[in-house]
């Protein structure tokens, strides 16, 4: 790579690529019944989905020079362990972007929802409280 | 599951039942998480098979094991419509998001505090003859700045007949449980407010329906 004719190529990775390959490992992870993002996020999916776009607009991503910085909000059951659950998500998330694009990726979980399955029993029960 | 510090049989020997000190026991006088233990392992002894105190707090073990495996166990993912996604949106977005930190070696992690007080609700209204009314989840720093354990205050209501002794301790050891197996935060302090009783036409089905 000496020859000063060699033109000089830059790689940059993209946010929503970042963003597309952490949906893709966290939704894959044992016990991510769903992505959960904010208002702003889930009209844009809804748009996306009218307009034949598709992007992760549930994923946030950052890229900063050679660290990336992705923040995601899973919805679980109960059954699987909130903590478990986090850690497995941030190692497998890390991992994917990291093999992906090279880059070094701090992940951020938020568990928002934890789905419970009220039996009918407890439901009936209800009316009492 | 070491979940509580135990008292030794020469301590339980000589605490009153109703004593509130660092362990509340069984109306019978046991350790509820010695119950528990016995129960996962199916060493019950005599005492806590006839005992109806024991057999509740056997059944809280079983209820909460039984309760987590089946719905581990489930893979389908709800249907999510546009109109669920949007609502869900916007609940979100109203709500206010307290968040409880989670230990996790890989990044910051946090719970919000409303999912892990749902569950533990969801837990101790799935046991006999107690209902959840309301729960507060915090996890207060430690001075080192990490997160300490978590602190939990709750009201409950009671079947009328259920004995009030074994109640505290069974839900203690309730949400003790949960917190470790279903949220993975440590819980330190367990407050529970009995704050009312309520009759159910169903009988009694469950332990406890002696007065």
């Amino acid at each position: 790579m000496s020859g000063a004719d060699v033109p000089v190529t830059t790689f940059r990775v993209g946010d929503a690529l970042v963003a597309r390959v952490a949906a893709e490992a966290a939704a894959a992870v044992p016990g991510v019944v769903a992505l959960r993002t904010d208002l702003a996020g889930t009209l844009l999916g809804l748009a996306g989905q009218v307009l034949g776009t598709r992007r992760a607009p549930v994923v946030s991503a950052r890229v900063d020079g050679g660290q990336a910085e992705v923040s995601l909000s899973v919805v679980t059951r109960l059954g699987f362990n909130c903590r478990d659950l986090a850690r497995a998500v941030q190692r497998e998330v890390a991992a994917a972007v990291g093999a992906y694009t090279g880059l070094d990726t701090l992940v951020r979980v938020t568990v928002v929802d934890v789905l419970i399955d009220r039996e009918p029993a407890a439901r009936d029960d209800l009316s009492v409280r | 599951m070491a979940l509580t510090p135990r008292l030794t049989p020469e301590e339980t020997r000589g605490t009153d039942p109703v004593d509130t000190g660092p362990v509340e026991l069984l109306a019978c006088g046991r350790d509820a998480a010695e119950v528990w233990d016995h129960a996962a392992a199916g060493t019950l002894d005599e005492h806590e098979r006839d005992c109806p105190h024991c057999g509740a707090a056997a059944a809280d073990a079983r209820g909460l094991e039984e309760m987590v495996g089946h719905l581990a166990g489930q893979s389908l993912v709800p249907p999510e419509t546009v109109v669920d996604r949007v609502v869900g949106a916007v609940l979100a977005e109203l709500r206010p998001r307290d968040l409880i930190p989670l230990d996790s070696p890989h990044g910051p992690a946090a719970l919000d505090a409303a999912a892990a007080a749902a569950v533990l609700r969801g837990v101790v209204d799935a046991m006999a003859g107690m209902r959840a009314r309301s729960c507060r989840i915090t996890r207060p720093s430690a001075p080192g700045g990490a997160p300490g354990p978590a602190e939990v205050a709750m009201t409950v209501t009671a079947r009328f007949g259920v004995d009030l002794a074994s109640t505290t301790a069974r839900v203690r050891q309730m949400v003790l449980a949960a917190g470790e197996q279903a949220l993975g935060v440590p819980v330190a302090r367990v407050d529970i407010e009995v704050v009312d009783v309520f009759v159910d036409g169903a009988g009694t089905d469950g332990p406890g329906g002696s007065s």
